[in-house]
């Protein structure tokens, strides 16, 4: 379970205040969305979720099953089951995309006590989801995300997913670039992934995507904070009226 | 150019000792001329300082404080089981002809290359001592860097021995050559070496060029290679700089490229403790396209200089370089490439980046890349760029589970890879990428 408790983060830089007290819970076997307008702080929650630099917490805890996420490094978070497909995928030129995998695979492994997998195992286990997720196997050849496509580099996203495995998984705007034929597919792989002992916060503006992946949850996050929370119903409602209600300027 | 008032000690040293050595040197009095004739250049000049545009960076005025005895023959044998310590797992194994030189002497007996056929190897000792009419015709001449280099002249004037390479034309040399020069003196010793390679009319040769030492870290060694590339000829040019932490490491290449031919060369530095490295190299044919580049890593105070002059002296050539450079802790790098276009170089086509990643704030990494172009039909570029390691890459490898130090290790591998993947020879690419992780690895 994901416990998410007034939380207030702001940009180590300028000082701005992004996070003005988010609550949020997210029970194990869940999926919750979250959606909002832009600039109402989702990335920055998914990021300081992950961990990344650069965003200092002011207030509040993260707990993912008891265990306290803010104390963590980045990696020691992955290791903990905690994954963030990127809004944004950055492009490594000179890695490999196989020789990432392995490394992430391994080092996963590695830290949970396991042992490494073996180049046959390797390949075999990411070939069989590189077909489910439909991922050109000329993909896996080139630099990780170079020259990608925005929705190549989004199926690159749920593809590590897949392989990753972790126990939470965060969906920001996963959507956002891909084509229709594609959205199903990755709303697929992410279905697959769906589980009593995963729980997962996908983050999206549209309701399209949560036809495919049906939220347990729906909240709106407004300037910083979880300003409504509600059932399903609650996306296709904001699909009718936008953010109006949250005292947000219509686009 | 600035003459200096008063002589350093080292410059007062290297005069007392170049008279005092003068009569034991090899050559016959065409030689000792040219050792004069080279001295006296010197002396004119003495060391380089700042205020020589050339050596901006590296003022060998200030930097070479001492200068030790030039030494006959080190004080300690070299082995066969030396070599592997000096060499490593990875170059040790590379199948090759092998040149051995130690402490500035050629070495017959670990050195193999007699049956390579259309390969003629020889001490420059002998060469020297009766200079053939060939030699004579271009030693020293083949492509000297413009005006005096007080560098190169003081190879000249002290060398002792080195190989004399020569390709016959066509012949298609069937391993890469290994010319290795390591020092094994557990005294602080000073060499002069010089290598004199001419590769005939469509002839095929990888020459690697090792520099390393044995026992003590701290030589002082002037080492110059003149090259011949013959019209038609592909010349796979590798040099891996390997010096002890202490050891001044003074080296000049110059290279004239015949017509047509293919040069491609690589200079991979990790050693000394101050190195400056000169490249000179001439297109004396149309048609001809040279790939000059390098890396370097560097680390603790360490100071390495990467000084290039690329001179399109005729028409449709093309001209490639990329120098990266990964510095830690106080390191400091230079990269000063010129690509010179003569005014009839028209369809030239020249282009050179240098890289740094810097990995403390402390290291600094200085580039002068320029371009002085005097036709007006040509396309040349040049850049600079240093930075740190990008954090959003290493925020990213770290959210997938890789833990900083790999993260780090896989971003400054692929760094230093996109140089080293421009070596052809595939067992030397790979040698180098593996010597690179090591060097990552004991950081
Ligand atoms: N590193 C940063 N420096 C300055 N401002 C930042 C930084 N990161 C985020 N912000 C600001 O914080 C606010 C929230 O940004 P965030 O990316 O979290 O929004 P979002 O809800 O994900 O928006 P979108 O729907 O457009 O993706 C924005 O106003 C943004 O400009
Ligand atoms: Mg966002």
């Amino acid at each position: 379970m994901l416990e998410i408790k007034n939380l207030h983060a702001r940009i180590e830089e300028d000082g701005t205040e992004v996070l003005r007290g988010v609550d949020l819970t997210v029970p194990t076997g869940e999926v919750h969305a979250i959606m909002g307008p832009n600039g109402s702080g989702k990335s920055t929650l998914s990021y300081v979720l992950a961990g990344r630099d650069g965003y200092e917490v002011t207030e509040g805890s993260v707990t993912w099953n008891g265990v306290d996420l803010l104390e963590l490094e980045p990696d020691e978070r992955a290791a903990a089951g905690v994954f963030l497909a990127f809004q944004y995928p950055m492009e490594i030129p000179g890695v490999a995309t196989m020789t990432f995998l392995r490394a992430a695979m391994n080092a996963q492994r590695k830290a949970r006590g396991e042992e490494e997998l073996k180049t046959p195992e390797f390949m075999k286990i990411v070939k069989a989801a590189a077909e489910k997720l439909k991922v050109r196997p000329e993909l896996l050849k080139r630099p990780l995300n170079v020259g990608f496509s925005g929705g190549e580099k989004k199926r690159m996203e749920i593809l590590q997913m897949s392989l990753l495995e972790p126990g939470l998984c965060i969906l920001d705007e996963t959507d956002s670039g891909l084509d229709i034929d594609a959205l199903r597919i990755v709303a697929e792989g992410v279905n697959m992934l769906r589980g009593p002992a995963r729980s997962m916060i996908v983050i999206t503006h549209y309701q399209r995507l949560l036809n495919y992946i049906v939220p347990d949850r729906v909240h709106v996050l407004s300037k910083g904070r979880i300003v409504r929370s509600g059932g399903k119903e609650l996306a296709e409602e904001l699909e009718q009226s936008g953010y109006r209600d949250f005292g947000e300027e219509a686009a | 150019m600035t003459v200096a008032v008063t002589k350093t000690e080292a410059e007062r040293a290297l005069k007392s000792q170049f008279e005092a050595k003068f009569d034991a040197l090899p050559g016959n009095e065409w030689v000792r001329g040219l050792r004069r004739e080279a001295f006296a250049e010197f002396d004119r000049e003495g060391l380089p300082t700042r205020r020589n545009e050339p050596f901006k960076y590296t003022d060998l005025r200030a930097l070479i404080r001492e200068v030790a005895e030039f030494s006959e023959t080190g004080n300690m044998p070299v082995s066969e089981t030396d070599l592997y310590d000096v060499l490593g797992v990875d170059l040790d194994e590379l199948d090759a002809y092998r040149i051995v030189i130690i402490d500035g002497r050629f070495n017959r007996e670990l050195s193999h290359f007699d049956r390579a056929a259309g390969l003629e190897v020889m001490p420059l000792q002998e060469v020297l001592d009766a200079p053939p009419d060939w030699f004579r015709a271009e030693f020293g001449k083949v492509n000297p860097p413009p005006g005096s280099n007080p560098v190169l002249a003081l190879n000249t004037a002290f060398m002792t021995d080195g190989a004399v390479i020569r390709v016959a034309e066509k012949a298609v040399i069937d391993k890469p050559v290994h010319l290795i020069s390591v020092t094994g003196s557990t005294q602080k010793i000073a060499i002069a070496h010089r290598n004199f390679v001419t590769v005939g009319a469509g002839a095929k040769i990888t020459l690697l060029e090792t520099y390393a030492y044995r026992r003590m870290p701290f030589a002082q060694r002037n080492a110059a290679t003149e090259m011949i590339v013959g019209d038609g000829a592909e010349v796979h040019h590798l040099k891996y700089q390997n010096e002890g932490v202490d050891a001044l490491h003074l080296s000049t290449w110059m290279t004239r490229i015949g017509a047509r031919a293919k040069y491609n060369a690589f200079q991979f530095a990790l050693g000394g403790g101050l190195a400056r490295s000169q490249i000179y190299a001439r297109f004396a044919g149309e048609g001809a396209q040279a790939d000059i580049s390098g890396a370097m890593m560097q680390f603790g105070r360490q100071h390495c200089d990467l000084t290039m002059l690329v001179d399109h002296a005729v028409p449709h050539c093309t001209s490639r370089e990329l120098f990266k450079a990964v510095l830690d802790d106080e390191a400091r790098g230079i990269f000063q490439g010129k690509i010179l276009v003569r005014p009839h170089a028209q369809k030239t086509d020249a282009k050179e980046m240098a890289r740094a990643l810097l990995l403390s704030p402390r290291a600094e990494f200085d580039a002068k890349p320029e371009l002085e172009i005097y036709a007006d039909d040509v396309a040349c570029g040049h850049g600079a760029t240093s930075g740190e390691i990008d954090e959003n890459m290493l925020f990213y490898l770290r959210s997938r589970g890789i833990p900083e130090d790999l993260a780090k290790t896989m971003l400054i591998t692929a760094f230093i890879d996109e140089a080293i993947d421009l070596i052809e020879d595939e067992a030397i690419r790979e040698a180098f990428k593996k010597i690179s992780c090591g060097w990552l690895g004991c950081r």
